[in-house]
């Protein structure tokens, strides 16, 4: 008993700094947020309460409104390209090819560079007068389109393959490294079936690694909610409201525009969402560990 | 052995104590700006040295992007550790700082500079703050100039500048014809905003415009004003090339500079981007205020002087602020920068064409304030937004637009 | 057992399925090396060529100065120096971070996934909740805070706020990497006698060494491209690359000269890039020996 008491503190005091960050940073700064929503601060937080005002201009601003939109459209398409593409590249680049690593390396190196100038040069190559349309229309193609970064209904694509450019890589490496921990006896006995070789990766071998790209997954969304470099580097939001996205929204309100209540406010739906996105999730997962253990 | 060490030490503590003895006796400041490339950088220089050459010590902060400099600066105050000078708009910018009380007023300086004659009423009007002065003006920028290609005008056969929006218009298709692209546009928020404050000006005049903007008017003229300028601002729109969205203001430039486009809208910091290029004023390109236009629309720059509680800050805030106001600073600050000097009685010789014409409405009071000097921080998004809109959707009736205008200041 | 090599047949002959494949890859590859290929030659030609637009063409003169520029002497302010000040300080930052936050991120994982204290999951939860917060709100509270403990301006605060904000993502990799280690490994241990930290340092450390190497790695990418952050809280002796980098390339009212701009940029991201090339072996090991399974 004894023992078990010293065992249990050494677990708690192991975990105490990150439930000391947890509750005082995330929770604290959510109470803040909470409570800084209902002001009408401007610049500096003020406490004259205001109530819902500042939900209630929140949900006229059409930005806001159109942010929310475009987040959930890249969200998915992000999250969705970046899988299917990393785990193509993945099992291409297992099917014993030459130059392995270099194949891998030019696919990974997105990831290290930073958004603010690639996302300049996607803007230029997306753009019609200086980009791929211009030099495909050179060569003789006069009618070739390619114009997304100031098309108003392809703008936010533009952001989806820029996006997947950079993270594609990240999906690869860990599929990849996962194909490679899958035991040969598997390989051999279905080779020996006759299962052809695409079969093989969908039905043996994606069921293996989903939970890998489930993490994978849950990395890129994290990135999705905090998605801004990207945007203020390709388009800023523009043309109109086609790429605004919450970050950007609750950025530039908190600080250029000197609108901390309405920026809190928007942050605030944002955690407001985001919990409940999660909380079935987590439920259900907490479901299963109990469930787990009781068979055990 | 010991005593080398003891020795070593007594001058060790010695150097030390001159040292810090030495800083004191400078009067130091820390200063944050945004102005990090070529020309602005050159310009913050000329500041710098002067300061030096003061007896000030200069340490520098500087912070490329006005939304990274904000937010910097912002956190600094919360923090409690305010830098000792920024570099900030004139206007309502800087009137939550100073209502807050975190700004240190220089009113006697401004007093004892006479400040109020060298600078046209208006400016010295936004520097002070509940009837005192703050903020340090370094220099304003005309922002209502159409720059023009030289070549381009004259391959399109196009001989004298035009004088009015009729006049432009024909100009431009004429640019068309000839196969340039007319408008080298940049369609970032906050440019087409310019734009539309440059054809506003031209549509209300001096007065209208500062009904609008600062006594919220919203009467029939004010109405009727904002509906023609968007009608112009629509027609813009076929003469603009497919690449405009999202373009920085130095692409835009670039096709001017290339002979690729006819003209630009822009302030006249573009000119830094014509020098490097080589090209002149008034021999390569043109400047010229926007058609129709009774004056200028500028934005000017000052320095402002957070309280440090620092005496010593305090200090160099003063002379800092001297510095800045010093006529032969002004001059050269503007030529390396391209802007316009704040103080009317500087030697004007040194200027280039386009800066002469701008000193010369500035002289005259002939200039309205940008939005940015007027308007909130949230009001100046919503025009942002409110331009933009109106400007990339294209099925905006102007009336219609002009309602959504108005609706900015409620 | 993993094994290190590829799978599936050894190619015995070309065949439509290999060529088929090998198109892919080469189609992929030009996809991932267009933005770089621009970048490269953009940074090796003149601005009066740059302003002709065409920016897949190749420079006419290759032209180096714009890289030297980048590093020693593109100006900031009235400081002409080039981004390498601030490269020292980038070190400075990300090392000790990196190092940090992966050693509580492997507490945190093992502690949650083999003790299962009360509460582990509310944990857990909150973090994860925390992880897709955009962070940018959590600025003026921490500003406060770290000021209170007078711990804003400096080394450690950045450090400290690097580690903090890591906690979401470093946890649930090796939450997800020790899940999947088996149970009767920490209970034998136990039954032996051996406590908390023991099993920590003497089992489960030596065996996440390749998920040590694949958290760093991620952390260091994402600390070394760090902005905001570093601008907030490092204060100005301490101020990251990507800050000199924001000073170059960001500019409102200002010229900008692209050539310098991109060299900029890659000389930034050189390190992360020189990291990934260096290990990349050991990245798709650590991943192999079943870290990213859930």
């Amino acid at each position: 008993m004894h023992t078990k008491r010293k065992r249990n503190l050494s677990v708690t005091l192991a975990l105490l700094p990150t439930w000391f960050a947890a509750v005082v940073v995330y929770i604290g700064t959510m109470f803040w947020s909470i409570r800084m929503s209902f002001t009408d601060s401007t610049l500096f937080p003020s406490s004259n309460y205001v109530g819902f005002a500042q939900y209630v201009k929140l949900f006229h601003s059409a930005k806001w409104l159109a942010s929310l939109q475009n987040v959930l459209i890249f969200g998915v398409l992000y999250v969705s390209g970046c899988l299917v593409l990393g785990f193509l590249l993945a099992a291409a680049l297992d099917r014993k090819i030459r130059f392995e690593s270099a194949f891998r390396s030019i696919f990974l190196y997105p990831y290290a560079m930073s958004f603010v100038v690639t996302g300049l040069v996607w803007q230029w190559m997306l753009n019609p007068t200086l980009g791929i349309q211009a030099s495909v229309r050179s060569l003789g193609w006069e009618t070739f389109v390619l114009d997304w970064v100031v098309n108003r209904n392809m703008a936010i694509y533009a952001l989806v393959l820029a996006g997947v450019w950079q993270g594609a890589g990240l999906v690869m490496v860990i599929a990849l490294a996962g194909m490679r921990g899958i035991e040969a006896e598997q390989w051999k006995a279905a080779r020996i079936d006759g299962i052809p070789v695409w079969r093989i990766y969908v039905s043996i071998i994606l069921p293996q690694l989903g939970p890998a790209l489930a993490a994978a997954g849950m990395l890129l969304a994290m990135g999705v909610i905090k998605t801004y470099d990207i945007v203020v580097a390709m388009t800023n939001g523009g043309p109109g409201n086609s790429t605004e996205v919450p970050a950007k929204f609750i950025m530039d309100n908190l600080f250029g525009r000197q609108n901390l209540g309405l920026a809190t406010a928007g942050a605030t739906m944002l955690v407001l969402g985001v919990v409940l996105a999660v909380a079935p999730f987590r439920y259900a997962m907490y479901l299963r560990s109990n469930r787990a253990k009781g068979a055990a | 052995m010991k005593n080398t060490m003891k020795l070593f030490l007594a001058a060790a503590a010695l150097t030390a104590a001159f040292g810090t003895a030495h800083a004191e006796d400078k009067p130091t400041i820390e200063i944050m700006s945004s102005w990090t490339s070529g020309g602005e950088a050159a310009a913050l220089n000329v500041i710098k040295t002067e300061f030096e050459k003061r007896g000030g010590v200069w340490k520098d902060s500087s912070i490329a992007g006005f939304g990274a400099a904000d937010a910097a600066f912002q956190n600094r105050i919360v923090a409690g550790d305010a830098p000792g000078a920024k570099q900030g708009v004139i206007g309502l910018a800087a009137a939550d700082f100073v209502n807050q009380g975190l700004m240190n007023p220089i009113a006697d300086l401004a007093a004892a500079g006479k400040w109020a004659d060298a600078l046209p009423k208006s400016i010295y009007d936004l520097i002070s703050y509940n009837g005192e002065v703050y903020l340090a003006p370094t220099g304003a920028h005309g922002e209502s100039w159409v720059f023009y290609s030289k070549e381009a005008f004259e391959k399109a056969g196009i001989a004298d500048e035009p004088k009015s929006w009729d006049e432009f218009f024909a100009g431009l298709d004429k640019l068309k014809a000839a196969g340039i692209v007319p408008v080298a546009w940049g369609g970032q928020p906050w440019q087409q905003s310019k734009v539309f404050n440059m054809i506003l000006l031209s549509q209300v005049g001096i007065d209208g415009f500062v009904k609008i903007y600062v006594d919220k008017d919203k009467g029939e003229a004010s109405v009727e004003g904002v509906k023609k300028t968007l009608e112009i601002l629509g027609k813009l729109r076929a003469y603009v090339d497919d690449g405009a969205a999202g373009r920085n203001w130095n692409d835009a430039t670039a096709m001017v500079i290339t002979g690729k486009a006819g003209v630009q809208f822009m302030g006249d910091w573009a000119k830094g981007e014509f020098t490097v290029a080589g090209k002149e004023a008034g021999k390569d390109y043109g400047c010229m205020i926007a058609p129709e236009s009774s004056g200028m629309v500028y934005i000017a720059d000052s320095i402002w002087f957070p309280k440090t509680g620092n005496a010593e800050t305090d200090k160099a805030q003063k002379l800092l602020a001297e510095v800045v106001m010093d006529p032969a600073v002004q001059l050269e600050f503007s030529v390396k920068k391209g802007s316009v000097p704040m103080r009317s009685d500087v030697d004007k010789s040194k200027l280039d064409v386009c800066a002469k014409k701008g000193l010369e409405l500035m002289t005259a009071g002939s200039i309205v304030p940008d939005q940015a000097i007027v308007l909130t921080p949230q009001q100046v998004g919503l025009l942002d937004d409110f331009v933009d809109e109106y400007w990339s959707s294209g099925s905006q009736d102007a009336a219609s637009g002009a309602e959504s205008f108005f609706a900015i200041f409620e | 057992m993993a094994r290190p090599h590829p799978n599936g047949p050894k190619p015995a002959q070309i065949t439509a399925g290999r060529i088929g494949l090998y198109a892919f890859l080469f189609v992929a590859a030009l996809f991932f090396l267009l933005p770089l290929y621009t970048m490269i030659v953009t940074s090796l030609k003149t601005m009066d060529e740059i302003r002709l637009g065409h920016i897949f063409a190749l420079p006419e003169a290759p032209d180096f100065s714009a890289w030297v520029t980048a590093w020693s002497g593109a100006c900031m302010g009235t400081v002409c120096v080039g981004i390498r000040i601030g490269f020292w300080n980038s070190v400075a930052i990300t090392v000790p971070s990196v190092a940090l936050s992966v050693f509580i991120g492997a507490v945190n994982g093992y502690a949650l996934s083999l003790w299962r204290p009360r509460g582990a999951s509310v944990l857990f939860g909150l973090l994860m909740a925390g992880g897709l917060i955009p962070y940018q709100i959590f600025l003026y509270p921490m500003v406060r805070a770290m000021a209170n403990i007078s711990l804003y301006n400096s080394l450690a605060g950045i450090i400290l706020v690097h580690v903090i904000f890591g906690l979401p993502l470093v946890t649930l990799l090796f939450r997800n990497y020790f899940v999947s280690v088996p149970e009767e490994l920490c209970k034998a241990a136990r039954v032996d006698g051996a406590g908390f930290w023991r099993i920590f340092f003497e089992i489960m450390l030596p065996m996440a060494v390749p998920m040590i190497v694949v958290v760093s790695m991620l952390q260091f990418t994402g600390i070394w491209n760090d902005f905001l952050l570093g601008l907030v809280f490092a204060g100005r002796d301490n101020l990251p690359m990507t800050v000199q980098l924001n000073n170059i390339v960001n500019t409102t009212m200002g010229e900008r000269t692209y050539n310098v701009n991109m060299a900029a940029t890659i000389l930034t991201a050189i390190v992360p890039l020189a990291v990934y090339f260096l290990s990349g072996r050991w990245f798709v090991r650590g991943i192999t020996a079943g870290a990213v399974k859930g």
